[in-house]
């Protein structure tokens, strides 16, 4: 005896049976076999530029990259001694106390080895908030407000580099010369295929995040473009101090305080702000008006 | 005195009762006989419900297409001819990039006006594309598609389809940097269509991607001919509707056999020429205030270049969401590829789409039997299964909407974007599936509710002597429509002449 | 005073006092102080636009003006049309637009037996001109697609790298071997097409420096990437957007435009998203003067999929 019940469930089944197997092959198809590490600091084992971009001093320092846009500067060995004192408050507890890495009861690897990364490397991490970390399990580090001052990150990373002298030192651009146009095309290239063309930033594979550009100090823009924090590529002998400089004047100028002749600028989301302002001021408030326009049933 | 009132009543009497304007008439119509038909235009019913303002939006953010395109035009040039860039904007001078860009900038930054042109055809496109979404949307949860008005369906589903095409069209003729890589996303699609899809693409592109021939052609196809079959297909709209006469809700007084609202002129007039002017006047405003679309933050179209999170227009969404959710099955053997994961969401699914859209028609009348020609709209609680059937399929566009933007959604909610593409991988497939039940589910319980779907009026409490409450639905409020009167037909009366008594006779003449 | 605003609007062929023509407002005569005020307002507006083009002001200020005199002039008609003109409502018969079983039958016969009397008397007339006909249409499509543009032939299946190409960068400078640092990533082509449109488009190619020794992405490409240096195809295989999002601690190249990851490491195999085939990976070798340059073409077709593809 087949109750209505049955046939319905029977029917409701076979509907859901149709219905659940695309989402199971989805599924199938969809989970990413990839896992996902704290920070591992691949820099360890950076390649050396060499090649005719670099310009060395008589002790095979290098100085620039092709030309004297920018200057390396170290950080001055007067704050080598603070620096030492900020370390071990602040970085010693992960880092251990000779910055390689090793804390006090751990084991070495866990956390990354400081020495030899360069001072830009450095006053990157601590300036722009990153370090010391929110939490140092998680994936990436977002800018937060900095604990240590600038002259403390100095300090901190004058001290790493005395440790073991190594670059790239900080690099101060001379953005009067730069030229914003030739900026703006490097960027397209180079940096909007993270940080959108518009500098706004976005979720990236994973869980990781590309940061907002919006609001970032030119010297951290040059320490990032030639030390590659993160995940960020590094930009070393494929551009120029002179290219550096350049597309550090576009993102402080027109990423930074953008041309927008045309009205608000929907905060550069493109067309997702712009679709939801065109259906919901657009269409929704001419539907209003149509609503007052029309009358109401009764 | 009367002197004066005398050569006015004799030029009066010269002219005719109806002045200049009725000497005016008369002339016209010796020509062309328009009297009658005039008439009968000016008495044209239109019912007054607001939904039915919907279709209007649509209709004057086209005519705001039109304008504001004209005026692009007039300083555009659709070429692929590299020149290099020396204007008023700084960023961009000096760079290498096509005509096409470079006109776009200067008549953003150099024309008056331009900018503003600019931005409200824009808008105005956002806008015309939504506005048929949504009258779309009226037209079908209130069964106005039904016999027999198939046809007229039909017409409107097509415009959708050209409206987003030539919104796709437009969108790629500045050659920016987002739009550009629109076009290679298309190239890669028409690519996609087994055996004749590098033909294709060849022919519709002028060679390989991007090659120097698809600006001249697009802006042929954004500004002539997509344009003259949109202003055919709307006449063809508008004559069936004037041809068929309006629906209208049921509703007092309102049957199958009339149409019950206000006269063509003068309150319809005046209230669709106000319309027209405060659809123009939010377009303005939105071109005043909201920036969209700024080219010069995009830079040009370079083959190598790209930007993150480039996302197309908002009625391409669907598209982009369901380029992006669906798995990587691709067909290769045999010295051939069928690239599925391209081919089924870009090219079938669309396909499907608009095919079940322009059939539905047929096939809700397999399904209800139902071969009578209805005037009177449907509410649509009452058509649980309709109405169920269109929440699901805009349920399911809504999801493939939303995934075009998972990078946006993961940004927001700071979660992985892996995961958001998974989620929305099985959200698109059970949102819709369970959207069907729920909203049937609502319609019955609309229609079990006592006046379901219609204004409340408070109930009247009133404590008896007892000390009794009780409670009484007060009258309908007095503001509404007067229902108090019946509806009276707008007389099409035929003047003849004053006979001695000095009252004009009448004489009802049958249409 | 109020008595005249309170007169009906005069609608031909009805008695004045018949209660549809009673504008809709209660208080017309406020009604009509509101609209005045919206078409002065409107009117100033719109002077104020042509005010504006003239001395050539600021979008906004244009749009503002313009915008708002259309609203203020729109809501006033509106308003002037809802409120101040017979409420009605009015009704008007609707006539069956079928036509009598007569006109239909008179109808079919003139087109069935004229037309088809015609026709079918005359079959080999018929079949000739439609023949003719169907011919035309279908000749007529072939030069209209056939001179749109060349036929694809193989130009899909190869890129312009050869045996020893210089790779360079995109002002044409070559790369050489000690330029980019672990961790950096170039685009790159093959020299003198950089400033091609095909070059950007079909040749274009991610630099990639994993390591500093020779790196292996995949079996039987032990050679491919000396000094650490990958390169891989630009083209997503997906849909061909450029895939220039590289993640350095992930090893991942993503796509832009859909987000299909590609894992650097074990040759651009993809991870996620709708990408189904690996991006090809250019073999290199760095001569003698330390420039880098491909040994050959990509082994197969770059790009997304289509039916020639192999």
């Amino acid at each position: 005896m087949t109750s209505p019940l049955f046939k319905r469930c029977a029917a409701l089944s076979i509907v859901s049976l149709f219905a659940l197997g695309p989402v199971l092959l989805f599924a199938g198809g969809a989970q990413a076999s990839y896992k996902l590490t704290p920070y591992q600091s691949s820099r360890k084992n950076a390649g050396t530029p060499n090649s005719t971009m670099v310009k060395k001093n008589s002790d095979g320092v290098i100085i620039a990259y092709g030309d004297s846009s920018i200057t390396y500067r170290a950080p001055s060995s007067a704050l080598v001694t603070l620096g030492a004192a900020l370390f071990q408050q602040n970085c010693a507890s992960c880092h251990g106390t000779q910055a390689n890495g090793v804390p006090a009861n751990g084991t070495s690897g866990a956390y990354p080895d400081l020495v030899g990364l360069g001072p830009a490397t450095i006053d990157f991490w601590v300036d722009s908030g990153r370090m010391p970390a929110a939490n140092p399990r998680s994936i990436e580090a977002n800018r937060r407000v900095p604990r240590l001052t600038h002259d403390q990150a100095l300090a901190v990373s004058a001290w790493v580099n005395s440790l073991s002298p190594s670059f790239p030192l900080i690099p101060y651009p001379h953005l009067k010369n730069a030229n914003v146009a030739d900026g703006a095309a490097l960027f397209a290239l180079n940096c909007a295929s993270c940080h959108t063309i518009e500098g706004d930033g976005d979720a990236l594979a994973l869980g990781t995040f590309s940061p907002s550009l919006r609001k970032i100090p030119s010297i951290e823009v040059a320490e990032a473009i030639r030390t590659g924090p993160a995940n960020m590529p590094r930009f070393t002998g494929n551009l120029s101090d002179a290219q550096v400089n350049d597309i550090v004047k576009y993102v402080t100028t027109e990423i930074q305080h953008p041309n927008n002749p045309g009205g608000f600028g929907l905060g550069g989301l493109g067309p997702v702000a712009e679709g939801f302002v065109g259906l919901a001021f657009g269409v929704g408030v001419l539907a209003l008006v149509g609503f007052w326009v029309g009358e109401r049933d009764d | 005195m009367s002197d004066v009132i005398n050569t006015k009543r004799s030029k009066q009497q010269a002219l005719g009762r109806y002045g200049r304007v009725g000497k005016t008439l008369d002339e016209l119509d010796d020509r062309l006989g328009v009297a009658r038909g005039g008439r009968t235009f000016m008495d044209k019913i239109f019912p007054d419900h607001w939904s039915f303002m919907l279709g209007e939006i649509a209709l004057y953010s086209f005519l705001i297409l039109l304008v504001t395109g004209v005026f692009l035009t007039l300083y555009f040039i659709p070429s692929s001819a590299i020149v290099t860039y020396h204007g008023s904007y700084a960023p961009l001078d000096g760079q290498k990039m096509t005509q096409a860009f470079a006109s776009t900038v200067n008549l953003s930054f150099a024309v008056r006006g331009g900018l503003l042109m600019r931005q409200m055809h824009h808008w105005a496109c956002d806008i015309f594309v939504g506005a048929i979404v949504i009258h779309m949307a009226r037209v079908f949860f209130t069964g106005a598609f039904r016999k027999p008005r198939e046809l007229n369906w039909i017409v409107g589903s097509t415009l959708l389809i050209l409206a987003i095409v030539n919104g796709f069209l437009g969108y790629s003729l500045p050659d920016d940097l987002v739009s550009g890589t629109g076009i290679r996303i298309a190239y890669s699609i028409i690519l996609s269509i087994p055996l004749v899809g590098s033909y294709l693409a060849f022919w519709v592109f002028g060679g390989n991607f991007p090659g120097t021939t698809i600006i001249p052609r697009f802006f042929i196809l954004h500004c002539l001919i997509v344009p003259l079959i949109i202003i055919g297909l709307v006449s063809a709209h508008l004559f069936l509707l004037v041809r068929q006469k309006h629906t209208q809700f049921p509703g007092k007084g309102r049957t199958e056999q009339n149409v019950v609202g206000s006269p063509m002129f003068p309150v319809f007039m005046a209230k669709t020429t106000g319309f027209l002017f405060i659809v123009g006047g939010i377009t303005a405003l939105l071109g005043a205030f909201a920036q969209v679309n700024p080219i010069w933050q995009f830079g040009p179209y370079d083959a190598a270049r790209i930007s993150y999170a480039v996302q197309p227009d908002w009625y391409m969404g669907f598209l982009d969401g369901a380029l992006r959710i669906w798995p990587s099955w691709s067909f290769h053997s045999w010295g051939h590829t069928i690239p599925f994961e391209v081919l089924i969401p870009a090219v079938v699914l669309p396909g499907l789409i608009f095919n079940l859209v322009f059939v539905w028609p047929i096939i809700e009348r397999k399904f209800t039997n139902d071969n009578a020609i209805h005037n009177l709209l449907d509410r649509p609680s009452n058509r649980p299964k309709r109405t169920a059937a269109g929440v699901t399929m805009l349920s399911f566009l809504g999801m493939l909407f939303i995934a075009s933007s998972t990078d946006v959604l993961a940004k927001f909610f700071n979660v992985s974007l892996n995961d958001v593409l998974v989620s929305m991988r099985y959200l698109t497939v059970i949102v819709p599936i369970l959207a069907f039940p729920i909203t049937y589910r609502i319609c019955h319980e609309i229609q079990a509710l006592h006046g379901g779907g219609r204004r409340k009026t408070p109930n009247v409490v009133t404590r008896s002597e007892e000390g009794e409450y009780s409670a009484t639905p007060s009258p309908r409020y007095v503001d509404d429509v007067p229902s108090h009167l019946e509806a009276t037909p707008v007389p099409t009366y035929i003047h003849e002449e004053s006979d001695e008594s000095g009252d004009s006779g009448v004489r009802v003449v049958d249409r | 005073m109020t008595d005249e605003h309170r007169t009906p609007v005069s609608l031909s062929g009805l008695p004045a006092n018949d209660p549809h023509l009673q504008p809709a407002a209660r208080n017309p005569k406020l009604v009509e102080r509101v609209i005045s005020v919206c078409f002065v307002v409107g009117t100033l507006c719109l002077a104020g636009f042509g005010a504006c083009y003239w001395i050539d002001a600021q979008p906004w200020k244009l749009g503002a003006t313009m915008g708002g005199g259309l609203l203020f002039l729109g809501v006033g008609i509106v308003a002037w049309g809802k409120y101040l003109m017979p409420r009605g409502p009015f009704v008007e018969e609707r006539h069956t637009l079928a036509n009598s079983e007569a006109d239909r039958q008179a109808f079919a016969a003139a087109i069935v037996e004229r037309g088809g009397g015609v026709v079918q008397r005359r079959k080999l007339l018929g079949g000739l001109l439609g023949g003719g006909m169907g011919i035309f249409g279908v000749v007529a499509l072939f030069p209209l697609l056939r001179s749109l543009g060349p036929l694809p032939k193989d130009t899909l299946q190869h890129t312009d790298w050869r045996s020893g190409s210089y790779v360079v960068d995109q002002s044409g400078r070559r790369v050489e071997v000690g330029d980019l640092a672990v961790g950096s990533i170039e685009t790159v082509f093959p020299e003198g097409t950089e400033n091609s449109d095909r070059g950007q488009a079909v040749d274009q190619t991610v630099l990639i420096r994993v390591s500093n020794e020779a790196f292996t992405t995949m079996k039987g490409r032990e050679t491919w990437a000396p000094h650490g240096y990958v390169a891989y195809s630009k083209v997503c295989t997906h849909l061909g957007c450029p895939v220039g999002l590289y993640e350095q601690e992930l090893q991942l190249l993503v796509c832009p435009c859909h987000q299909s990851m590609f894992n650097v490491t074990n040759g651009a195999v993809p991870q996620f998203g709708p990408a189904p085939r690996p991006l090809p990976q250019l073999p290199l070798y760095v001569d003698s003067s330390g420039y880098l340059r491909s040994q050959s073409d990509y082994h197969e077709a770059v790009g997304p999929g289509f039916w020639e593809r192999k």
